[in-house]
């Protein structure tokens, strides 16, 4: 039985829809943890210039093809909104899992990579480069994570046709975790 | 349309498809209901606040009395004492203050006095309380682990809090990070709800500047934590790796530094205190509105000095951090910011006092613990120059002052701001009116107490005791006679104040058993909550969501015979 | 009037997005943040900071605000959305400008983070040319290196109630009742029958008293067990050093 909603949710005074403004508000939330995270690996990593010596030993190529899956992944995400927008719940969720696989793709890829850089002993408690790279990655797969379980979720209502309007919701929090790899990718692969 | 109002808020709607709320005793545990969630981080709260006081007890016995035992506790080892300190300021700000102020009253005033039937994500304020919940167990836990709980002081700095040969309590830190971090999630899924709902669900009619005050500081103090916790959750995930697995995060040796850590948490710690105070602000507001019976003296300038306010609060962190080792230029700055948020707070009082000027004043309950939050939080304002003047701070810094400074802030915040509304919406909660002389002797009751505990140490700290010291014989010029007076002093009347809680918990059961019946509008107030039932039922008004046609404080106005005019009356 | 509550929803709860007139090539957008990931990649090998600087960092902005303007579609969001959003960003810059003066620099107006400089000077940046292996090593040591050293941490943790030098006169130690042990008391280790297992200070004993506190041993539970603290082969030495105190017979 779906969950009836208050009249409450249905209302808008500010003429955004209240799902959509939520995700705003969290996403604000969102900026504040993870500027507190990048800013303070920014001020380290200004301040102690051997830790090129440690940035070094990371591999571009497998972060810059990261890269590519994140930013096919918010293509795949703004698709799967068009077709929503339409009314094509079926096609919104064929791609949101699509999406969805662009996550588990990313995932894969970073298990593979930090399995080689942990048994090549560059572990995270080897110095401070490494506690702030697998810190800052870590939380940022956590998320990757939760938005895919959640988009899951979203796109098997669609597939019903069902609350599409949570298709866009589910991609607006996507194309915030690629933004915030966006930076991550710079920071810690480019910036050697 | 039959519909029975009872006091347990299980709706007996009987249209065919409309939902029914978990029945029997699972509506106490799965409820989506806003005004159930709000008893439940009420009465959570409130739990805490009982183990925090008794903590206040132990700890302050073994300062009068160092080295006796404890009626009720036994010996306090040096160790527990630092567990006692850092756990008592810890649950007082983050699990008495804030879910009582804020989740409580947030969740039960917001969407009654925007004539909204729930929140917008019921949903996700269950899902909010069930995480505050585990954080609360998992507080508690880490007390009862091999160790015992955290003993690094509520501000946790490292090496200490991350290194468990310096703090001696290796689980009990980890489980006190760990609390405080879900509990910040459970606050920020909360802050959530409240924003959008008061941004987005307010009724037909109600523009902006018709928002009760209380509304607007609720939600402004959410944003304000949402805004400036993030990188204390950045902090508590390196401070708790540098505890569980051997980062070095904030380990200087391996290019770490502790003063981050400071900045971290001070960067969100100051926000904070902000974070407590407007819902008090605004419960005080609208208690004395309706107890003075006259119009906000100056409601746009009120809300704008509040956001003035929050925005100054994210400038002036580093006053924490004086005598810490910052870079002296920074002290400069973070002075004449800290003496400049004085203003805004100063201009919010002056408000309050001319809306009370030429007002028709009832002193009933709330009115008192309203004035006194005025009269209290004025002292601890005044105080806080003292300690932002970075010169004198170099004196002040960790002594007693400090102290004194923030209980008449944290107290009329956390306390008074609580009792205040309680006593004001008891009759729209809970559907019984207080007993009023009760309510009286238990104002005063602590109201005289609380002053004798704090002003003796304000005295000791100007005359130079440390805090968080655990036995003051140590010290040969803090062991005096004198000095040990004072301690004692404050220690009897916190005994006499704790004593007098026990009138408001009969107070309360009584007047829940045997009250007199609360009808709609005891209070003959302007604002939206009080044209619904008493308790409200299960959708708030099940004839009908009200619309607005005016601002919430026209009372006593020229045109009108009765001197109060609900928002929702068409004219 | 009491409004039905309608348990399917298709969308059609909420106002249309302003969007929806807006035509949006994605593939377009698509193709350009492709380019520029190229771009940035590409940046580094040509060696020169700060074309490395502009291509890694100024895409990223570049690249962030493409997908936050169109595909987020904030570009056709109602005002109040940016302003709240950009305020998080700015706290962000505020914070990271007021907290750099302590942590990004190493020293400053009457003060010098000695700790940091030294980790700075140990691993200095190789030249260009240089391989970049073997300079791990000089990074600061990893944790399980650090030797334990017994007598520093006796003095460290220990020596607050029994004294630096083991006689019981530690500061923390006044007030206590009873008094901590003085470890260089002739009377202490000579005491017969103390305990059904532990009758005499011998080394088994302080090796328990170390690990589980006194009360295990019937004594007062003032001394606390370290086990939670240290490991068994720790407390052996801790228990070697403590024995150090005793004076020759």
């Amino acid at each position: 039985m779906a969950f009836p909603k208050p009249q409450a949710t249905l209302r808008s005074a500010t003429g955004i829809p209240t799902g959509r403004l939520a995700v705003w508000w969290l996403l604000a939330s969102e900026v504040v943890i993870f500027g507190g995270v990048l800013g303070s690996y920014l001020m380290h990593r200004l301040g102690h210039p051997e830790w090129a010596n440690a940035a070094a030993h990371t591999n571009t190529w497998i972060g810059a093809f990261n890269t590519f899956v994140l930013l096919t992944s918010s293509f795949t995400a703004v698709l799967a909104h068009q077709a929503a927008e339409k009314g094509d719940g079926k096609k919104a969720a064929g791609f949101l899992v699509l999406t969805i696989g662009g996550a588990l793709t990313f995932l894969m890829v970073k298990s593979y990579e930090w399995t080689v850089e942990i048994l090549e002993g560059f572990t995270i408690q080897a110095n401070g480069f490494w506690s702030f790279y697998y810190t800052a990655a870590g939380l940022h797969a956590l998320h990757v994570i939760a938005g895919a379980i959640i988009m899951g979720i979203v796109a098997a209502d669609a597939y019903r046709g069902r609350e599409l309007q949570r298709v866009e919701l589910i991609g607006i929090y996507w194309h915030f975790v690629d933004v915030v790899w966006i930076f991550l990718f710079p920071l810690l692969y480019i910036a050697k | 349309m039959a519909h029975t109002a009872t006091q347990t808020q299980v709706h007996h709607e009987t249209h065919a498809h409309e939902h029914h709320g978990p029945q029997g005793i699972l509506k106490y545990i799965w409820s989506t209901d806003h005004k159930m969630i709000a008893l439940q981080y009420l009465f959570t709260g409130m739990f805490m606040g009982l183990i925090g006081a008794y903590f206040s007890y132990v700890f302050r016995m073994q300062m009068a009395f160092p080295g006796m035992s404890v009626p009720g506790f036994g010996q306090v080892s040096p160790g527990e004492y630092n567990a006692l300190v850092t756990n008592h300021g810890t649950i007082m700000i983050f699990w008495v203050a804030m879910p009582v102020l804020i989740a409580a009253f947030g969740n039960f005033c917001i969407p009654l006095m925007i004539g909204a039937d729930d929140m917008v994500f019921p949903r996700i304020n269950r899902l909010s309380y069930q995480v505050f919940l585990l954080s609360a167990i998992v507080l508690i836990i880490s007390f009862f682990v091999p160790g015992g709980g955290f003993g690094g002081a509520w501000t946790a700095y490292p090496p200490l809090s991350a290194v468990a040969e310096y703090n001696q309590t290796n689980l009990g830190s980890s489980l006190w990070v760990l609390a405080v971090a879900l509990e910040f999630v459970a606050f920020l899924l909360g802050g959530i709800n409240f924003i959008t709902t008061l941004m987005n669900s307010r009724a037909p009619g109600m523009k902006a500047y018709d928002i009760p005050m209380v509304c607007w500081m609720i939600v402004i103090a959410s944003i304000l934590f949402m805004l400036s916790v993030g990188p204390l959750i950045a902090g508590a995930v390196m401070l708790f790796m540098d505890q569980t697995i051997g980062t070095g995060f904030f380990d200087p040796a391996r290019g770490g530094d502790p003063v981050l850590w400071q900045h971290l948490f001070w960067f969100f710690g100051h926000p904070e205190v902000y974070v407590v105070l407007l819902p008090a602000v605004g419960i005080t507001i609208d208690i004395i509105a309706t107890f003075a019976r006259k119009k906000l003296f100056g409601y746009k300038l009120m809300l704008y000095t509040t956001v003035a306010t929050g925005v100054l609060s994210f400038f002036v962190w580093a006053h924490h951090q004086f005598v810490a080792g910052i870079d002296p230029r920074m002290a400069n700055v973070f002075t004449i910011t800290t003496l400049l948020i004085s203003v805004p707070i100063a201009e919010l009082v002056f408000v309050i006092i001319a809306t009370l000027y030429g007002g028709s004043i009832t002193l009933t309950t709330p009115m008192l613990w309203a004035l006194a939050f005025i009269a209290e939080f004025l002292i601890g304002g005044v105080t806080g120059i003292f300690l932002g003047a970075s010169g004198a701070d170099i004196y002040f810094h960790d002594t007693y002052f400090v102290l004194a400074h923030f209980h008449y802030t944290f107290f009329p915040i956390a306390i008074i701001g609580t009792f205040a509304a309680f006593t004001y919406w008891f009759p729209k909660m809970f559907g019984k009116m207080m007993n009023d002389t009760l309510g009286k002797i238990h104002f005063w009751g602590t109201i005289i107490p609380f002053n004798v505990i704090f002003i003796p140490l304000f005295v000791l700290g100007m005359g130079g005791e440390h805090r968080r010291i655990y036995n003051y014989e140590h010290f040969p010029e803090l062991a005096g006679d004198g000095m040990f007076l004072l301690r004692q002093i404050a220690t009897v009347a916190l005994i006499v104040m704790l004593a007098f809680q026990v009138v408001f918990f009969y107070n309360c059961f009584v007047s829940w058993r045997k009250g007199a019946k609360a009808p709609k509008n005891p209070w003959k107030a302007n604002t939206l909550e009080w044209t619904t039932e008493s308790p409200p039922p299960h959708g708030n008004w099940p004839e009908g969501l009200p619309n607005v046609y005016r601002g919430p404080y026209e009372y006593a106005h020229p045109d009108r015979k009765e001197d109060y005019w609900p928002q929702n009356e068409p004219s | 009037m009491a409004e039905q509550h309608d348990d399917t929803h298709h969308g059609s709860g909420h106002t249309p997005s302003a969007h929806d007139a807006h035509h949006v090539n994605y593939k377009k957008i698509y193709l350009t943040l492709l380019g520029l990931l190229v771009v940035s990649v590409v940046g580094p090998f040509f060696g020169i900071v700060w074309v490395t600087l502009i291509t890694a960092f100024g895409i990223a902005i570049v690249k962030a605000n493409l997908v936050i303007q169109n595909f987020m579609h904030l570009k056709w969001e109602r005002r109040i959305a940016k302003w709240f959003l950009a305020t998080s960003l700015v706290l962000m810059a505020l914070f990271v400008g007021g907290v750099s003066v302590d942590v990004l620099n190493h020293e400053g107006n009457n003060w010098e983070n000695v700790a940091a400089q030294a980790a700075v000077e140990r691993g200095i940046p190789l030249e260009p040319g240089e391989e970049a292996e073997e300079v791990e090593e000089t990074e600061a040591e990893p944790v399980e290196a650090a030797a334990f050293n017994a007598p520093q941490m006796f003095g460290l943790v220990c020596g607050s109630c029994h004294g630096a030098a083991g006689d019981g006169t530690g500061a923390a130690g006044a007030a206590l009742n009873p008094k901590p042990a003085n470890f260089t008391d002739p009377a202490f280790w000579a005491e017969q029958n103390l305990h059904p297992q532990f009758p005499v200070r011998d080394r088994a004993r302080i090796v328990q008293v170390i690990a589980n506190g006194g009360a295990s041993v019937g004594k007062s539970p003032l001394m606390v067990g370290w086990n939670a603290s240290f490991t068994p082969e720790q407390i052996e030495q801790l228990a070697d050093y403590v024995m150090s105190f005793r004076p020759a017979q």
